[in-house]
């Protein structure tokens, strides 16, 4: 590579490390160009999100949480349902439904923020878990184990343009302008001064503490935060599939989310979305040939634990750093 | 006790299960001086530290500070009530650069829920941060990890993120603990410096070091208070020499 | 009248049988926790391969004494396996790893499971000499469960006399409060913790085998059962065996006298149970304050 080339490929790194919502969005933006399986494609951007929210109380507070699925579930159902029983108009269907997972971050968040360390991961999981049983058993609203039906936004009218969510190029482009505006706004808020207590909370809890942080109240936000842009995620969710299933609140779904953080990078910008790229292309290739899927993802995880820690994009990162 | 006291405990006590680590401790620090706390390994000096800077909870007795009780008080409003503390073992945001350091912990006493506005953007708060790093003679390292630097230097650090909140009182865990004789100075230094705007309290194992700059001294044995006075009074003192002077060289 | 107390009665001989199950699954989870400081996420899928190890040898030999000392002994292997190999180079890369590596463990056994025995779940008939009823006095109860009682008091019992009367024991419990100890006297502590998350294992499969008469196995049993050990560990205090035991029976009495009153709510009355000890009593019934930070 000759010194011109490889200083260009370094300036567009920094200025890529500097703006990490505008490069994301700009990758995501010319993903589809590439990439020609477009329904795949919107799978991977809404997973992609709901895999970032879930990095903000992983990657960046430091702590796992088993019950993120509750957020992702809350938002689908609460979109969904306004959407298919009551016909409420799609813009507002998705903005109840973020506000529900943020409801339910905040409640799960003021029982789990009591406790510490590793506890967290086991109450968010119990606490997940109720969710699932309470919206499964108002399968009146819900649909129970059928799940929820008729999420149909065929049109979306901005103005006097009216957009037609059918062909899935045009679908990928409308949710992106969606999920790019929540990936601006997470970067926003990292680079905020909120965000700096964040990374110094994750550094070292003892040492913020005794500086004058209130280590619960900031971790109960960031919980908020995370659920409201998972809750966007299964929102958008529900209205790419037209339906939302009970699955969507189990643990595998919140088992989803780590393994995507975890695949791609946690607390990385970018890594989510790697992540759910090849988590997601990996799925399509294989079930196709068997359908003993967890044993894989269940290797994949331990191989992962074991070796990579810092993901795919995290690794690559690590690598350039040097 | 000269000048009135801007801290001070009555009655401290503090028990892990059935080993009592502090028992009765009244003491005070006078305000704008310098005040050692001093005695043998197992003294229960570190526990009666934790209690005063808000670690442990206190298990009787009161600690006072400008005349409000602290007990209570959660750990994280010390910092905001005025006084800060360093730790004895060196307990820096490792990642993060020097500045940086220093720079939130500037920060988190002004600004900690902020969502919206660029951090770098309040150039205020960075100013502050590489005043107090000139103040310890980091400021050539700032850019630097917390990490990289030699272990003197993260003790200086320690005391610049301590200062960070601008505290009435300072309380320094073993601050020159693993530091060159020359590093001690530049510390011993600095910390008299720092008494011209501030109360300072002192966990110190280096007898000659603190009998010569203190003001006052609290000398703990076996998790009571030994004595407590000026330098002159506790080198006088019959049952402090017995138990801990004695030792000591001169 | 009389029939409602007989009712209550039954009800609550239940609730103590159901409970042995959770005293068994939870105390396995503590004894993870409290020396190992792992959560181990595994643990549902252990009691699931307990069931299923036992389904085979019982298939195989009609003798169900036999399945009680080869299921311990299979999912104890398993368990010492997976920390030997798997979780031991996770130490001191901080609390979180083997969690999620056990996560992808259960993954792993219950996809092995399925293709061993395939994805239906099937009976597993109480064995011959357990059938029946019993008269307790307040009514006819199974005599399965009324043994199974028994059973779960005679390994806890066997538990406590090792824990607090033997040298190992003594090792465990003060690997329990700071492992330096050991290190210190030149124990090697990573043959305690092998040993410790065996017997946890151990447990764990021992439980879902006396579980299988009365629930059936499948491959997705273990899930509901990882909960039920959490809220258990919650409930009773993390890292405490006596909590745990007391935590397994009250929530076996809770959910199954809720079962008598209102059956949806049964699970629910679980979580109620934890988001009770949370708010009121964060560190649990015997837990210890600050134990985890």
């Amino acid at each position: 590579m000759s010194d011109q080339h490889s200083a260009f490929v370094r300036s567009v790194a920094d200025r890529a490390a500097r703006h990490p919502a505008a490069a994301t969005i700009l990758v995501l933006a010319l993903f589809p160009l590439v990439f020609p399986f477009h329904t795949l494609a919107i799978n991977i951007l809404l997973f992609g999100l709901f895999a970032a929210g879930y990095n903000i109380t992983f990657g960046y507070t430091g702590k796992l949480s088993f019950g993120h699925a509750a957020f992702f579930g809350g938002g689908a159902y609460g979109c969904g349902i306004l959407i298919a029983n009551y016909q409420v108009h799609w813009a507002l269907a998705v903005v109840f439904g973020v506000a529900l997972g943020g409801l339910i971050a905040l409640l799960i968040g003021l029982l789990a923020t009591r406790t510490r360390g590793i506890y967290f991961a086991m109450v968010t999981l119990a606490l997940a878990q109720c969710v699932y049983f309470l919206f499964f058993h108002a399968s009146s609203l819900t649909g129970g184990d059928n799940g929820l039906r008729g999420v149909n936004v065929p049109r979306v009218a901005l103005g006097p343009i009216s957009i037609d969510l059918l062909d899935p190029m045009v679908k990928y482009y409308f949710m992106l302008s969606l999920v790019g505006g929540a990936v601006w706004v997470l970067a926003r808020i990292l680079r905020s001064p909120f965000g700096a207590i964040l990374e110094a909370i994750r550094e070292n809890e003892a040492r913020a503490r005794a500086c004058g942080v209130n280590i619960e109240a900031t971790r109960l936000l960031s919980l908020v935060i995370s659920g409201m842009v998972c809750a966007l995620a299964g929102a958008l969710n529900a209205i790419n599939l037209s339906t939302v299933a009970i699955d969507s609140l189990s643990y595998h779904t919140s088992g989803l989310a780590m393994m995507l953080t975890l695949l791609g990078g946690m607390g990385t910008f970018f890594g989510p979305f790697v992540g759910s790229a090849v988590f997601l292309g990996i799925e399509h290739i294989v079930t196709g040939y068997t359908e003993r899927w967890q044993l894989i993802v269940g290797i994949v995880f331990i191989v992962l634990v074991l070796y990579f820690p810092r993901g795919i994009w995290g690794s690559i990162l690590q690598r350039a750093g040097k | 006790m000269n000048g009135s006291a801007i801290l001070s405990t009555r009655g401290l006590t503090r028990h892990f299960g059935g080993f009592v680590a502090n028992r009765d401790v009244s003491v005070s620090f006078p305000q704008g001086k310098l005040t050692a706390i001093i005695g043998p390994n197992g003294a229960g000096k570190s526990t009666f530290f934790n209690m005063i800077c808000g670690g442990l909870k206190p298990t009787a007795g009161d600690i006072l500070f400008e005349g409000k009780s602290l007990v209570g008080v959660k750990q994280h409003h010390f910092a905001r009530i005025g006084i800060s503390k360093s730790f004895q073992i060196t307990n820096l945001f490792r990642d993060l650069s020097v500045l940086e350091n220093v720079r939130v912990a500037v920060q988190a006493i002004h600004s900690c829920f902020d969502l919206w506005s660029s951090r770098t953007g309040h150039g205020e708060w960075a100013d502050q941060a590489e005043a107090l790093l000139c103040m310890v003679g980091l400021q050539e390292r700032r850019r630097e990890r917390a990490d990289s630097l030699a272990h003197g230097e993260q003790r200086s650090l320690e005391i610049a993120v301590a200062l960070a909140s601008d505290p009435k009182l300072l309380l320094l865990d073993e601050p020159t603990a693993g530091m060159s004789p020359e590093e001690t100075r530049g510390i011993m230094d600095l910390i008299l410096k720092l008494l011209e705007r501030r109360t300072i309290g002192l966990v110190e194992h280096k007898m000659k070091l603190v009998m010569g700059v203190s003001d006052n001294i609290i000398v703990l044995h076996h998790g009571e208070l030994l004595a407590q006075g000026t330098p002159d009074e506790i080198r006088s003192n019959d049952e402090v020499k017995l138990v801990y002077l004695g030792k000591a060289q001169h | 009248m009389d029939l409602t107390v007989s009712l209550i009665a039954q009800q609550l001989v239940a609730g103590i049988s159901l409970g042995s199950i959770y005293v068994l699954v939870g105390v396995g989870l503590s004894l993870i926790f409290g020396l190992l400081t792992i959560v181990n996420f595994a643990h549902g899928a252990l009691f699931m391969t307990g069931a299923y190890v036992g389904t085979y040898v019982f298939m195989k030999t009609g003798n169900f004494w036999l399945c009680l000392l080869a299921v311990p002994l299979a999912t104890g292997m398993i368990g010492l396996f997976a920390e030997r190999l798997l979780i031991r180079p996770l130490y001191g890369r901080g609390i979180d790893y083997p969690l999620l590596l056990t996560f992808g463990l259960a993954y792993v056994l219950m996809d092995v499971v399925r293709m061993l025995f395939g994805v239906q779940g099937e009976r597993f008939d109480t064995p011959d000499a357990l059938q029946g009823a019993v008269d307790i006095g307040v009514g006819m109860f199974p005599l399965y469960r009324l043994v199974l009682i028994v059973f779960t008091a005679a390994v806890m019992l066997a538990l406590w006399l090792f824990i607090e009367k033997t040298r190992y024991g003594l090792i465990i419990r003060a690997g329990a409060r700071d492992a330096q100890v050991l290190r210190v006297l030149g124990i090697d502590v990573s043959r305690v913790w092998l040993a410790v998350f065996g017997m946890g294992s151990a447990l764990a499969g021992l439980a879902g085998l006396l579980a299988a008469p009365m629930r059936g196995v499948s491959p997705e049993m273990g899930i509901p059962v990882l909960v039920e050990a959490f809220v258990i560990t919650v409930v009773g205090g993390m890292g405490s065996l006596g909590g745990a035991i007391a935590a397994g029976l009250l929530l076996g009495i809770v959910v199954s006298m809720t079962t008598l009153f209102a059956p949806e709510m049964a699970e629910l009355s679980m979580f109620a149970l934890m988001a009770l000890t949370l708010i009121a009593r964060p560190q649990g019934l015997f837990g210890r304050k600050g134990l985890l930070s």
